[in-house]
Formats: C-alpha cells, structure tokens, sequence
C-alpha cells in the first residue's frame, strides 16, 4: 500500500482499536486545588497517544495518575476509574506492584542510577524477576537492543551510566522501562532536555516500540506529538478539550480552543 | 470557526496577511486582464492585445513570489489547522489564476485574428458573458482573502449560468456560421473566446472549492454546491 494511505489506515485502526486505557470520568486533586475534571479518555493499544495542552493544563498529572506515582503524596487523591484490561487500576486493591510492572514510566530528565550500564538495566529485573545469569544477561542485551543504544554501549557494560551522553542516558531509562517487559509505557517530556539528534533518535524509538506496546506521550513539543503519535489528547485547565486522530487534530481541529492552541492563539 | 485571537506570535499574522495580500493582487491582475482583453478584442485593439500578452509575465512572477512566500511559510513558522489549510489553499490559488490569466492572454491573441472593421454580430453577447467570469474571479478572490465560504458557495452556483451564457453562444456562432462561410473564420475565433471564459468560470469554482476547505475544513460537495 501507498504509505500515506498506510498511515491513514493506521490511525483509523487505532481509533477503532479497543481501548487499552480506559479513564472514566477521573477528577484529581492536589490538595484542595482541582488538577483534572471529569476526564474521559479510551487509549488505544498498540499506538502512540500524545497528550498536549498548556503548562498546568493536567497532562502530567494524567500520567501520574496511571502509574498511581501521586500516592507517594498524602494529600493527593484521584477520583474515578482508570480501567486497564477490564481491572481499575486505582481500586487500593490492586498492587501497586503488579501496575508498575505492567505500566513503565519515563521522565523529562534521565534518572540513571549512579552504577553501571548493566546493573541500571538489571535492578528492576531482579526485583521483578529470578533469573539464572545467562537469561539475565540476555534480557539485557534485549532491552539495550530494543532502546537503540546496544550498539553504543555493548564494549562498556560495566561502564558507569552516568559517563553516558544525556540522549544515551534517556534510552537507558527507556531500556531500564522495556526490560520487565511492560504492557504500557509512559513518557513525560521525554526529549525536552535532549538536542535535536537525540531528540530525532528517541522519536524514532518510539515509532519502533508503538508496534508491540501502548505509548502515551506527555509533549510541550506539538510537532512531536506530530511525528510520533497516532491519536492526540488536547487538555486544557484540567479538562480533556479534544481527541482524535493525530491527521484531524493538527489539520481540522473541531473546537476552538484546540485550533487557537494548535495553531498559536492561545490567550 | 473564527481566528478568535491573533497569533501570539505576530510576524506570524503579518505574514498570513502579506500571503493573502498577494494573491489578491494577482486576483485583480487576472480580473483586470480578461476585462481589458474583452475590451481589446471589442474594439480591435491590436496593439493593446500585444501589450497585454506581454505582460502576463508579471502574473508568473507573482505566482512565483506566492510559492515562495508559501515554502517559507512552512518551513519556519510550522502551520497548523486552519493556517495550514490557508497556506496550501494559496498556493494552489496562485497557480490556478496564474492559469487565468493565460486564458485572458489567449483571449487577446485572438484578438489580430478579427477582421479590423465591420461588426460581428455574436461579439456583442461576449463582453457580458467576460463580465460574469471576471466578477466570479473578483468575489472568490475576495472570499478567500475575507474567509468567507458563503461568499465562495455562490460563486459555485453563478458557473451554471456562465455554461448556460456559452451554449447559447455556440448555438449563435453555429448559426452565423451556416449563413455565410465567410463568418467561418471570425467565428471560430469568437467561439474560442467563449470557450476561454467559460473555463475561467470552472476555474473560479475550483478556487471556490479551495476557499471553502480552507476556511471550514469541509468539502464542498456537488449536491451542496447547488
């Protein structure tokens, strides 16, 4: 097929694939400070799904939400349903656990730990997981493959990770994400401190791994939400303004708080 | 939906005005043009048609500055929504009426082919038929620069009665033809020039077509057309 018809064909399953993600009606609080109102969001699997909006618009704190990292603070609760596979994922029931390994997360800046290539790689492996050294040594090999940084680092493993460059230190943390094998990863700003040629490298990443995980990216960044996702998410003041299509949102937005924004009017 | 706001950035509206600005310009160009080949061609005006030809170069160079205005454009200030679908809707504008203005420069080529005196009896339907096709030029160009897909519908609906204005024509000049051969030749000409307006009125449609995209990011169907 002509690839531009392809790349219709692919964001039209994409909204019609089932959701993987299902927020329902999710309100979130900092304090008393409302950060989220009434979000209804159906993330599909198996795509890039961009989440944009103004600084304090919630998308991060959306992110925060599906990972459940916002209970490490007393005073902030969520309010409503994150469905993930028919479970509410904030159901106190369900081991927090079991979510992180299902939901990887990476942020804005790297956070290597201060040891080795292989030992960055390792640590959640093991925590998760006993494997025999040989497989271990293998699911190494796999993520750092899968992250695009093999390559780069195959000849100094027991190098430290902070002699990495920050572009390589952010596949790490991608690769430290993929190697317990998560259903769903999230990325918050994940290229704002990076230069173009890192920047271009992790997009390419993400278009790689959107194949056989659900991606939701938090993005300041509307041309990368452009190149990466196939449905994009616009908040605006803790509400979810419009979804849809990646094509539809930068080319015929339907609100008009979408197009001022998208388009450089906002306020 | 409306432009609520200007852009944050406001060398980013300056350019969008500038971009609108010429290819109004060239709108008026073209106008400009198909009225003075009619008036060339009514009153054999030899040496003015020649003037005319020439200077249509002026509208290839006003396409050229509009495609250039365009790719940079795109290129550094990214357009998105609607300021993306105005960007690519004048580039394709500035192309169609640059094709306009050869169909008013054809028509002044024509015009050494008449005999220099003597009246043409059809020649007298013709300058009103050109009066259709250069006010349908003049208000779709209006509509794009003023954002107005009404105003672009209803430059749609006039191109039936510009079809309708070249039929009776033909069957006139096919008349003038059977009563004398000696009509043949001016004729033949003139039946040229019908045809030449006529397509500048499926032009302004599709213009029209382009401006209505651009303004709503719906297309603009036959049925709705009518």
């Amino acid at each position: 097929m002509n690839h531009v018809l392809e790349r219709r064909a692919e964001e039209a399953v994409a909204a019609a694939a089932p959701a993987k993600i299902d927020v329902r009606q999710l309100d979130f609080f900092y304090g008393k400070t409302q950060a989220l109102k009434d979000v209804d969001l159906a993330v599909p699997a198996d795509a890039v799904t961009a989440i944009i909006g103004p600084s304090g618009c919630g998308k991060s704190t959306l992110l925060r939400t599906i990972n459940r990292i916002y209970e490490l603070y007393p005073d902030q609760r969520a309010e409503g349903e994150i469905v993930i596979d028919d479970r509410n994922i904030l159901d106190p029931r369900y081991s927090l656990s079991k979510l992180r390994r299902r939901v990887g997360m990476v942020f804005q800046k790297p956070t290597p730990f201060a040891t080795t290539i292989r030992k960055n790689v390792a640590f959640a492996l093991s925590y998760y997981e006993r494997l025999p050294k040989p497989e271990l040594s293998d699911r190494i090999e796999d993520a750092l493959r899968r992250a695009a940084l093999w390559d780069e680092v195959k000849d100094k493993l027991d190098a430290s990770a902070l002699s990495l460059s920050g572009g390589q230190q952010q596949r790490l943390c991608i690769a430290r994400t993929l190697a317990v094998r998560p259903e769903i990863i999230l990325l918050d700003e994940p290229t704002s401190a990076l230069d173009p040629i890192s920047t271009a490298k992790i997009e390419e990443l993400i278009d790689e791994l959107r194949r056989q995980f659900t991606i939701v990216i938090v993005t300041h960044n509307m041309q990368q939400a452009a190149r990466v996702s196939q449905r994009t998410a616009f908040f605006h003041l803790g509400e979810l303004i419009e979804v849809g299509d990646t094509s539809q949102i930068f080319t015929n937005p339907r609100v008009q708080r979408t197009q001022d924004y998208i388009t450089g009017r906002f306020g | 939906m409306d432009h609520s706001h200007g852009h944050t950035l406001k060398a980013f509206d300056q350019d969008l005005t500038e971009l609108r600005n010429l290819i109004a310009d060239m709108g008026s160009f073209a106008e400009a043009a198909i009225e003075e080949a009619m008036r060339c061609l009514v009153e054999r005006d030899v040496a003015a048609a020649a003037e005319l030809v020439e200077a249509d170069v002026q509208l290839d160079e006003l396409e050229a500055e509009a495609e250039r205005r365009v790719l940079e454009l795109i290129a550094l200030r990214a357009p998105m929504a609607d300021d993306l679908r105005d960007a690519i809707a004048a580039l394709k504008i500035a192309g169609v009426v640059e094709r306009i203005g050869d169909y008013a420069k054809n028509i002044a080529r024509r015009v050494r082919r008449l005999p220099k005196k003597g009246d043409i009896e059809p020649l007298s339907l013709l300058p009103e038929m050109a009066k259709i096709a250069s006010s349908m030029v003049h208000d779709v160009l209006k509509a794009f620069v003023e954002r107005d897909p009404a105003r672009a519908r209803a430059v749609c609906l006039r191109d039936d009665a510009l079809d309708d204005f070249y039929e009776s024509i033909f069957r006139t000049l096919l008349t003038y033809m059977m009563e004398n051969p000696q009509n043949i030749g001016p004729s033949t000409t003139l039946l040229f020039v019908a045809k030449n307006l006529e397509r500048i009125g499926d032009h302004a449609t599709n213009i029209a077509e382009m401006v209505y995209f651009a303004a709503t990011g719906e297309r603009l169907t036959e049925s709705e057309q009518a």
